[in-house]
């Protein structure tokens, strides 16, 4: 066969999309695990290793699995919480050693390194995505605003792989969407709407609110952050948590102003400090008297948390110190805030249908070639078809790749609908090129003005879903949820019909000729 | 031969088969919309409300037992590998009932619901409404605009092309910004106005164009009757279904228009040969279509809707092309 200008270009576009999926040098040759999380607040962060490095070995061990890098942290599951062991990590391009403790395997997530650069979407990989809503509407600005402090809270908290984005219902109001790549923190409710007003008062006075600028620093390690103590109640377990933290000067001296005014009862002052969290009690701390108007910086928070064992009681205990840490850092959001949206997606099951996916489109092929050799009875043409269309899923995915678009299911169906449209086009252009009554280059002519056709009037249908047409008002809320499908399906017929479909009627004239 | 003479002795009169059943598909979605508020049956993607995904092998009789004590409206669906074997139980309630829903299957379970052990999504009514508008939206304009191309490309005149232009970008800022959010009578007669404008501009000026809508429009009107009568919920995913198969039924449409606009044979000729043609594609559509819902039915995800509506719309694709699209056409050619 004569490969034409066009079928070059067909080829041309197939090995850059394979370079686009597997990138170059392809990832399946590197050995080690990808970090996938990191907890920010760790040693191991301040040490240098970040999400996406690959580590390689840990103490001299070659990691090439999961498996390695659990077993080679295994000897530190036996250890004291305190207790600290040497580790040398080698990453692609830095070693690290130093002393961890055992919470350095909670602090790293892993997985395999991808073989593939096609990024999935939460509904196959798993992850929560929530759509939020303001008490009042909120204009672009204020939009922005809360996307940066929600940014903020959410790095804090320590969840690094967070997409923020903004949606629009049909009555022009404004919310804001979250998407969090892989499992997600339980009270993830809480932690995005809760406004997080915190304010600690005497009586009716405040001596000081969350935020920088009477919080000048929260202790999250070693001594000034722990759980203190565990202990029995009814119905299982409770573990109290306290953490310092560091006031300004203007906060301590307002501190010292209200105590000096208080009298004396026992060894405690007659009115006790008392936190709220949106306007709701949550704790109080006695005042020594040793404190009464003096200037202290340095505060001491403290609460509990409980679960039905010891150990649910030390996460929760955990989790509530973290959010309450949280909410000094950052400060109280500007507005109150209400879900409109919470989907968690547990990764359970996203694997098993991918593969499940794959094994469909699979039988779809072979039912398809079938069809197309009954009907041609030319096995060359049915290898043909069936060899363009599998290099359209190839040219969908490597776009896909390069533009970084996370393939969820509706991108799936965009993707099957696109291959479907291609097949009934390629068999438009073999019957045409069978037409007995005119010359090759009119039957050609014939075949690319339906399909030409048939394109724009599938471009046009998909328009409206993509939120390209948000100055008319069009689509710009679903288009969050159903913009794959109308990205792929113009990925799809579009480099179809300018790349796959000419090379498939260069081929067909070869064929019929 | 003897079909031939068959065929063009009777052609006309098979064009009252799709008329019967097309008016038959637009009564009973009337006596829908009266009955029920609306022309779909929406499921808890459009309509708001909690769906919790649990991995058990729990009997979805047991949880519905277990669920009922508690709860009314709710719904209990299991989903499974291609061997029969249950891999997880999806539970549906209103989004009032999430957390009485939860503390239930905690309970039940004996363990806490995490995002690695379930899958919970809930939506707010408000939100799933609008994403429902905007999707109505979405798809009547999508058909308007296919049309539109339809038209653009087989009339010829260059003053009914521009208003067809005009009129349907109008349509567009109509949509985006009044249609469903001011008076629905109002809007509705604007929208009928449109329509009807754009119809009579169609007819008018190509008979070919106005049957290749009117084809796409039979076959989303019966697969939305059909859909309706065997009582499927649809979702968001079920809506986009019917994008596609704007998509796949204008496809055959397209390619009897030209082929019977462009012939250089007999009518019937070209007729036959479009024929061929066409049923190759809509058969293999339905042939991978149907490979592929077999293989990922079990898994009860938004694909089967997708595939499950697609077929039937191609099943009608076939009815509506070959019979209401290419008699009208060949009417329309042999009266030149």
């Amino acid at each position: 066969m004569k490969i034409t200008f066009r079928i070059w270009i067909l080829i041309i576009a197939i090995l850059l999309s394979l370079i686009s999926i597997f990138s170059i040098p392809p990832t399946f040759f590197e050995k080690g695990v990808v970090v996938s999380s990191i907890e920010q607040n760790s040693t191991i962060f301040q040490d240098g290793l970040r999400k996406d490095m690959i580590i390689q070995s840990i103490n001299g061990q070659t990691i090439n699995t999961i498996d390695d890098y659990s077993q080679s942290l295994s000897s530190l599951n036996n250890m004291d919480i305190n207790e600290t062991q040497k580790l040398t990590i080698n990453t692609k391009n830095l070693e690290i050693i130093n002393l961890y403790t055992k919470k350095i395997i909670n602090d790293i997530s892993v997985e395999e390194i991808p073989i593939t650069r096609i990024k999935t979407g939460l509904d196959l990989r798993g992850g929560a995505r929530a759509f939020i809503k303001a008490d009042v509407p909120l204009n672009d600005a204020q939009l922005n605003d809360l996307i940066s402090i929600s940014e903020e809270r959410l790095n804090v908290y320590g969840l690094s792989d967070v997409k923020f984005f903004k949606v629009k219902k049909s009555s022009g109001e404004n919310l804001m969407g979250i998407e969090i790549a892989g499992s997600s923190p339980e009270d993830l409710e809480k932690l995005i709407t809760e406004q997080g007003h915190f304010e600690a008062k005497i009586g009716n006075e405040t001596v000081f609110v969350g935020g920088d600028e009477d919080i000048t620093h929260v202790g999250r390690t070693g001594q000034d952050s722990l759980i203190t103590d565990c202990f029995e109640v009814e119905g299982g377990e409770a573990c109290n948590f306290r953490f310092t933290i560091f006031l300004s000067e203007d906060a301590a001296q307002r501190h010292a102003d209200i105590t000096d005014n208080l009298t004396i009862n026992g060894s405690y002052l007659s009115k006790k400090l008392d936190f709220f969290i949106d306007g709701k009690p949550t704790s109080s701390l006695n005042i020594g008297v040793s404190l009464k108007g003096t200037v202290t910086t340095q505060i001491s928070i403290s609460g509990s948390g409980s679960g039905t064992t010891r150990n649910e009681a030390i996460e929760a205990a955990k989790a509530e110190m973290k959010k309450l840490q949280t909410i000094l850092i950052t400060g109280s959001l500007p507005f109150k805030l209400e879900i409109e949206k919470l989907d968690k997606i547990s990764p359970n099951l996203g694997e098993q249908f991918t593969r499940q996916l794959l094994m469909a489109g699979l039988f779809a092929i072979i039912a398809v070639s079938l069809v197309v050799f009954v009907r041609y009875r030319k096995i060359k043409i049915s290898i043909a078809l069936v060899s363009v269309s599998l290099s359209e899923v190839l040219i969908i995915l490597g776009v896909a790749s390069l533009v970084g678009w996370n393939l969820d299911l509706p991108s799936i169906a965009g993707i099957i609908a696109a291959i479907g449209t291609g097949i009934d086009s390629q068999l438009i252009i073999l019957d045409e090129a069978r037409d007995k009554f005119a010359s090759m280059i009119q039957r050609i002519k014939n075949a690319l003005f339906i399909i030409v056709t048939a394109f724009t009037t599938t471009f046009v249908a998909m328009i409206p879903l993509t939120g390209f047409l948000g100055f008319m008002g069009i689509g710009a809320a679903s288009a969050g949820l159903l913009k794959g499908f109308a990205v792929t399906t113009l990925i799809g017929i579009t480099t179809g019909v300018l790349i796959s479909r000419p090379a498939f009627a260069d081929i067909a004239k070869q064929l019929e000729a | 031969m003897r079909f031939e003479s068959w065929y063009d002795k009777n052609y006309k009169k098979l064009l009252i088969i799709p008329a019967a059943v097309l008016a038959l598909s637009l009564i009973y979605l009337t006596i829908f919309y009266i009955q029920t508020g609306d022309i779909i049956n929406k499921d808890v993607s459009l309509t708001g409300g909690t769906t919790i995904t649990i991995q058990t092998d729990i009997s979805p009789q047991q949880l519905n037992d277990i669920i009922s004590q508690n709860l009314t409206d709710f719904e209990v669906k299991a989903i499974s590998d291609n061997a029969g074997n249950q891999l997880q139980l999806i539970i549906t309630v209103g989004e009032e009932n999430t957390e009485t829903l939860e503390t239930i299957l905690e309970n039940f379970l004996g363990y806490k619901l995490t995002s690695e052990n379930s899958s919970k999504e809930t939506t707010s009514a408000s939100l799933s409404t609008d994403f429902y508008k905007q999707l109505v939206i979405a798809v009547l304009l999508a058909f308007f605009w296919m049309a539109a191309v339809v038209f653009l490309i087989f009339s010829k005149g260059k003053k009914a092309k521009f208003w067809t232009i005009v009129l349907n970008i109008a349509l567009g800022f109509f949509m985006g910004n009044f249609f469903l959010k001011t008076n629905p009578v109002i809007s509705a007669i604007i929208f009928i106005a449109f329509a009807a404008v754009l119809i009579r501009i169609y007819i008018k000026n190509s008979v070919p164009a106005f049957a290749v809508m009117l084809s796409a429009f039979a076959d989303i009107i019966m697969t939305l009757a059909l859909v309706n009568f065997l009582g499927i919920k649809l979702s968001t995913a079920g809506i986009v279904a019917f994008l596609m198969l704007i998509g796949y039924s204008v496809d055959t449409d397209i390619l009897l228009t030209t082929r019977l606009l462009k012939k250089h044979e007999s009518t019937n000729t070209a007729l036959f040969g479009a024929f061929k043609t066409g049923t190759t594609m809509t058969i293999t559509s339905i042939i991978a279509i149907t490979t592929a819902l077999i293989v990922v039915f079990p898994f009860a995800s938004v694909l089967n809707q997708i595939f499950t509506i697609l077929l039937m719309g191609l099943g009608f694709d076939l009815f509506n092309t070959w019979i209401t699209n290419a008699s009208i056409i060949k009417w329309h050619v042999e009266k030149q």
